[in-house]
């Protein structure tokens, strides 16, 4: 990678691990959703350095602005009489590491050993391939992902439904 | 260490906060939070495999797309689930709603 590209990578890496280190350890799940949102600004950023500036923009648009909104809905309203806080854990950290490192490790010496980059400056796909794409050979993954929203959407509002019959 | 691996470096320690934060935390909505880390990640690491490798790009930013879309059908579901759990147990942390283990 050029220094300029090395440079941008290794802000958006910072952008990424710092968010994603709050958006776990954070007891406070307000503070922890800001530093999701963070997190997901730095793969956008990733996205855009990658020549895939259609999947950062849909990465902004789809996680930024409706996830993260969801998540804030969530913790609205689940939020205690106390405060949103979680108690403070000790005796679950250290599982939590070994859990954490196992598959990163292994799957990190995967990705060293296994794969071979064949392109050092990724080219430019169009939007214009990527609809030829979802509409022709890719149909019938582009079906199902409406149908599973669908079905999602309308499993949502019955549990709503169900849920104010018993009050 | 090729671009290849930093991205997927990028991707692995997504991987390795969001596993971190799903057994940490003890509440439903953290986890959710978490889970939402390692999808960001899986789409990273799949559109750096296909923008650097010669696997079809067209491929690989469209797999990254339907994540996006899982993952939207995904907060939407457990954030009803949670609804419904606070309604019957009264509260959405882990230790709580355990109720099988007793």
């Amino acid at each position: 990678m050029e220094t300029l590209a090395l440079f941008a990578y290794a802000l958006y890496l910072a952008i990424i691990v710092g968010g994603g280190f709050v958006a776990v350890t954070n007891p406070n799940l307000v503070r922890a959703l800001v530093g999701l949102v963070a997190a997901m600004f730095g793969v956008a950023g990733m996205y855009f350095l990658m020549n895939a500036p259609f999947v950062g923009l849909m990465q902004l648009l789809i996680y930024v602005g409706a996830i993260s909104v969801l998540i804030f809905f969530a913790i609205m309203l689940t939020r205690p009489p106390a405060g949103g806080e979680e108690r403070a854990t000790s005796r679950r950290r250290p599982m939590a590491f070994v859990a954490a490192a196992a598959p990163v490790a292994l799957l990190g010496t995967v990705c060293l050993k296994a794969f071979e980059q064949t392109v050092d400056v990724p080219g430019e796909t169009g939007i214009k391939e990527l609809g030829q794409g979802l509409l022709g050979t890719y149909g019938l993954a582009f079906e199902l992902i409406s149908v599973v929203l669908l079905v999602a959407m309308a499993g949502a509002v019955l549990l709503g439904f169900k849920r104010r019959e018993e009050a | 260490m090729n671009s290849l691996f930093l991205f997927h470096l990028a991707g692995l320690a997504l991987l390795g906060l969001g596993l971190f934060g799903l057994v940490q935390r003890k509440t439903l909505v953290g986890m959710l939070i978490s889970v939402e880390l390692l999808l960001n990640g899986a789409g990273l690491s799949i559109v750096a495999s296909a923008k650097l490798t010669p696997a079809d790009d067209v491929l690989g930013q469209l797999s990254s797309l339907l994540i996006m879309g899982l993952a939207a059908a995904e907060a939407t579901l457990v954030l009803a689930i949670i609804l419904v759990v606070l309604r019957r147990f009264g509260s959405v942390e882990t230790d709580t709603i355990a109720t099988l283990r007793d």
